[in-house]
């Protein structure tokens, strides 16, 4: 034990002026699919700034750990993490993990956090002022939908299905509001029990609402392909919907049949979108010749995030706390990507309130644009 | 090397520590403990506490299952009991912790009553299913009820002793480490008593015991309680641990954890719910840091943590009770006999 | 009212009841000739999907060669289990048993996850995708062609336990040990036999599943609704997991279309604790008398 920690220190004693990225990440595990993506994605940008000098000259290193989507080992591995490295930045795996760390997170205030997460819960800066979003929370990606929904057919009936969860119940309450607001009708709300796999009863309760659109919440794959299924053998005309979680091309693509016309909302670009100039997409490309997921774009953004902030903060010649770096992330505005978000994006808040729609097109087993950009408060 | 140990009285020969050298381990025990802050890195606190809290819920599941012969697969359920009264006490009513503490466990208690009433009817398998029903039950109200805040769960403040936060682990763990120390020896000075000794009776026979008189439900009913009470003060720990509670933090597992942390550890001893618990709460901490020494060799081998971690877990159940039935306890019972009769043992 | 709904939601209910009815029976089987209570069923109901999945997509096979293959897996992995960690523990306590099986469950779901990964995967689709309408009403038809297979299965089931010699050497040793021994009967073989048999049953059945709703490592906790099943119908009733079986899928329907989904497993939970209260021994299930 001893040995061990006299190499960390002297690790440490090795670079006194870099900067490290800590993470709790969910390599296994019910989200190891997200996981392995966010690791890869984080891990690619930081070689594109540390190959190009770090920032200022300062290299950044990532240390990750493995959670297994478990808020006590994320805590632990926080801990640990913090423990043995001078952190600046954190990624974290879950809405149960933000939550739980948000107040050492305060008391540390030396590093700023995003995560896997979109919980709309999180969006509050001044409940969780140190933490941020890459990209728009849950009830925004309903918003994004809705509006979408709202301008497509004026007066269309929605139904909401998702599932008896943190993650799936969280945008349903405002998203019900919001779409009355925007003169659109809720058919249906429908709840699954979390794992469970046969959703016959729950699709003929669907049935009887006939929504024009119905959005799948707070799942990653089953049952949607399932309840797309069967509602199709019934002849059903409604349009299916999914948020962030759910929309991965690959995941998809596993949906067989039922990914015939899928849409959701996606505040990124596909890897194998070619439109345009995007600079960033092509190194990604470039380094990985094959498909990475959208999991990994949202590592890959957060970190180009994270970096921005220091980097801003470093700029102004402030010290490198968190309400500095959080302030400088939110003078992030129009800041341009290199084309992972179709446009210039801004970070008024914890949040970056934009997105698009796509459309799954069974010919060339991809998800296409069905939108133009959708910006929340513009 | 251990002769024998001479007593005069009979309150010497009852005493819980019977010689000398134990009360000299005891205090160095004791004296570690105080030390081990002082001297360990904030991860190792951290790791303390939660063993301790484990401890905790561990001694409580065996004095129902290991002493009174019921199984239970509600403990974590019991658990989030605790910690949902722990948290609502401390966002809305604002009492002392220590108070909140207590509320948890008679809170817990009575829960554990209610739900074992069934042990009325059913034992054994029967029992083990009906408390699996407890805790799903158990389950959809915490997730569904405002009082506990629904899905999202509840957040709430550190707390305070003296207007000082326990914020952290290695404040906490003061708090922590106390007061598991008080509940283990409860339970260890509890099978000294009339009804400690009313458990095992009914553990070993059942039909048996009310012959020799023991009323059998209030008995049962009675170790319900007393293991909830632990179950509920360990959980209200675990809820000033980590500060938020959500209907997901006490999920089926962590009942078969708790059930295979004295399983491992050797039912119905004390010593075998601090060894289990203990032993199982750093198996997966253990099997992180070889698998960080196999990276460079292995390189994927971080995605293969979890698998083989639930693999670790279900071998250890299934290898202990195939091959070491009474657990870690006999393992340190036969190392212990080794040093006593050593030299003339060979 | 609107009846055809009901009518609707109760074939999906019995549909799903099939599914548990079968692995019911696979439990039975188990308990009959062993007295061990497996709560690794789910978890073999779920290595059965991957073994499937495996030799469909990982080995090329086509879907009609698998499906043998994958039962006679089941059949080798229960025989494996039964001779390694159920023998050894004869004589042990019940809850002893329990913890191995459980134990077992882990062990079988940390394989799994490591051979195939944790993300949830479908199988290839290969039940017929044609709508079913009986008169107005839908089913569809995964469920019906699977709740067929279920039933015929279990038909089959039934039949060996009634008029094969093993059936009859089971339902002997299960009456007692000691009188089937002394007929010649070779008790240890009849424990053999009914673990290959249930673990059989229970990897087809996780075929079925699987084609319905795609298989995942967590997939075991449908052994904990089959559960509710065999403790409601009796734990060593077969006909008891059949009615057991169905009324568990129409329960969990009908609380999941009139309640709302988050009701379900309240709901058969629910269930549970009363039956256990005024009928402890399940619907079907033989009351044991102890003797001191």
């Amino acid at each position: 034990m001893a040995g061990l920690a006299l190499g960390a220190v002297e690790a440490r004693a090795q670079a006194q002026d870099e900067i490290v990225l800590g993470g709790s990440i969910p390599l296994t595990g019910v989200f190891a699919f997200a996981g392995v993506g966010i690791h890869a994605g984080i891990q690619d940008y930081l070689k594109l700034v540390n190959d190009e000098g770090g920032i200022k000259g300062r290299k950044i290193r990532y240390v990750a750990e493995d959670t297994g989507y478990k808020v006590d080992a994320s805590v632990a591995a926080f801990n640990k993490i913090t423990s043995q490295n001078k952190v600046t930045l954190y990624y974290g795996d879950s809405t149960g993990f933000a939550k739980t760390i948000n107040p050492e997170l305060e008391r540390k205030g030396t590093m700023i956090m995003a995560g896997a997460s979109f919980a709309s819960e999180l969006n509050d800066p001044k409940k969780f002022p140190l933490q941020f979003l890459p990209g728009p929370d849950y009830t925004e990606m309903f918003g994004i939908l809705m509006r979408y929904i709202a301008k497509e057919k004026p007066g269309a009936s929605v139904a909401f299905v998702y599932s008896d969860t943190e993650f799936g119940r969280d945008p349903i309450a405002p998203s019900e509001k919001l779409a009355t607001e925007l003169g659109l009708k809720v058919a249906e709300k429908i709840v699954t029990p979390p794992g469970s796999v046969d959703v016959s009863t729950e699709v003929l309760k669907l049935r009887r609402a006939r929504p024009d659109y119905t959005i799948f919440h707070g799942y990653v794959l089953a049952p949607i392909p399932e309840f797309i299924q069967q509602a199709k053998q019934m002849g059903m005309q409604s349009r299916f919907m999914g948020t962030f979680w759910s929309m991965d091309n690959s995941m998809v693509q596993q949906m067989g049949e039922a990914a015939d016309g899928f849409m959701g909302v996606m505040p990124y670009r596909y890897y194998y979108d070619k439109e345009g100039t995007s600079p960033m997409l092509d190194k990604i490309r470039q380094m990985r010749p094959e498909y990475q997921s959208t999991a990994y774009m949202q590592g890959f953004l957060t970190a180009m995030l994270m970096t921005e902030a220091v980097k801003r903060t470093l700029d102004a010649g402030k010290e490198l706390t968190g309400t500095n770096m959080k302030a400088s992330l939110n003078t992030i505005k129009d800041f341009d990507t290199g084309g992972i978000v179709g446009v210039p994006v801004s970070i008024p808040g914890n949040s970056l309130p934009v997105g698009r729609i796509y459309r799954f097109d069974a010919k060339q087993k991809q998800m296409l644009p069905a939108s133009d950009w959708i910006q929340l408060g513009k | 090397m251990r002769i024998g140990t001479l007593k005069l009285s009979y309150a010497a020969d009852e005493a819980l520590f019977d010689t000398k050298v134990q009360w000299i381990c005891l205090a160095l025990l004791g004296l570690s403990l105080i030390l081990f802050p002082f001297v360990a890195g904030p991860y190792w606190i951290y790791m303390a506490c939660l063993v301790a809290i484990n401890v905790a819920s561990a001694t409580g599941l065996n004095i129902l299952t290991g002493y009174t012969g019921l199984v239970s697969l509600g403990q974590a359920a019991f658990m989030g009991v605790g910690a949902y009264t722990v948290a609502v006490l401390e966002t809305r009513v604002g009492t002392p912790f220590i108070i909140n503490l207590l509320a948890a466990g008679g809170m817990t208690a009575a829960v554990g009553v209610v739900f074992g009433i069934p042990s009325l009817r059913v034992k054994g398998l029967y029992l083990a299913i009906a408390t699996i029903a407890a805790s799903m039950i158990l389950h959809f109200v915490f997730s569904h009820w405002d009082l506990t805040g629904g899905t999202r769960g509840l957040s709430m403040p550190p707390a305070s002793l003296f207007g000082l936060a326990l914020d952290q682990p290695h404040k906490l763990y003061w708090l922590i480490i106390p007061v598991t120390a008080l509940m283990v020896l409860g339970a260890a000075n509890l099978f000294r008593t009339r009804i400690g000794r009313a458990f095992i009776a009914i553990r070993d026979r059942d039909i048996s015991a009310e012959v020799l008189g023991i009323p059998l439900l209030q008995t049962k009913l009675t170790s319900f309680a007393l293991s909830s009470f632990y179950a509920g003060v360990a959980g209200g720990m675990w809820a000033y641990f980590f500060r938020v509670v959500t209907p997901e933090s006490f999920p089926l597992i962590n009942s078969i954890f708790y059930l295979a942390a004295i399983i491992v550890g050797g039912m119905g001893t004390i010593l075998g719910g601090i060894l289990g618990a203990t032993f199982m709460t750093l198996v997966p901490e253990v099997l992180k840091l070889v698998v960080g020494w196999l990276t460079p060799w292995v390189p994927d081998a971080l995605s293969l943590l979890a698998p083989i971690r639930t693999i670790v877990f279900g071998a250890l159940i299934v290898g202990f009770l195939i091959f070491e039935p009474q657990g870690l306890a006999e393992i340190w019972q036969r190392i212990r006999r080794f040093f006593h009769l050593w030299p003339f043992r060979t | 009212m609107d009846w055809l709904y009901i009518f609707e939601v109760s074939l999906a209910g019995l549909g799903a009841g099939a599914l548990y009815a079968l692995t019911g029976v696979a439990f039975v089987l188990i308990y009959k000739a062993t007295r061990v209570v497996n709560l690794a069923i789910g978890e073999i109901l779920m290595l059965g999907g991957y073994v499937f999945f495996g030799l469909v997509a990982g080995a090329g096979l086509s879907v009609w060669a698998a499906i043998p293959l994958t039962i006679l897996a089941g059949a080798g992995l229960g025989a494996v289990v039964e001779r390694a960690l159920i023998r050894p523990m004869l004589g042990e306590s019940p809850i002893s048993v329990f913890m191995v099986t459980i134990g077992l469950g882990s062990i079988l779901a940390g394989l799994v996850e490591l051979g195939w990964g944790a993300d949830p995967l479908r199988l290839p689709e290969f039940i017929p995708n044609t709508p079913i309408f009986l008169g107005e009403a839908y089913v569809a038809p995964k469920v019906a062609y699977g709740a067929l297979v279920a039933a015929l299965l279990i038909a089959g089931a039934l039949a060996a336990l009634r008029f094969s010699r093993g059936g009859v050497a089971l339902r002997a040793t299960a009456r007692d040990q000691g009188a089937a021994y002394s007929m010649g009967i070779d008790v240890g073989r009849v424990f053999s036999l009914s673990w290959m048999a249930a673990c059989a049953t229970a990897a087809g059945a996780g075929v079925i599943v699987g084609a319905i709703g795609g298989i995942s490592p967590t997939m075991g906790i449908f052994g904990l609704s089959v559960l509710v099943v065999v403790i409601v119908g009796g734990l060593d009733s077969v006909a008891g997991a059949l009615v057991g079986g169905l009324l568990i899928g129409l329960v969990e329907a009908l609380a999941g279309s009139f309640l709302g989904g988050e009701y379900k497993l309240l709901a058969t939970f629910s269930l549970l604790i009363l039956i256990l209260m005024i009928r402890p021994y399940g619907i079907f299930g033989t009351h044991e008398i102890e003797r001191l």
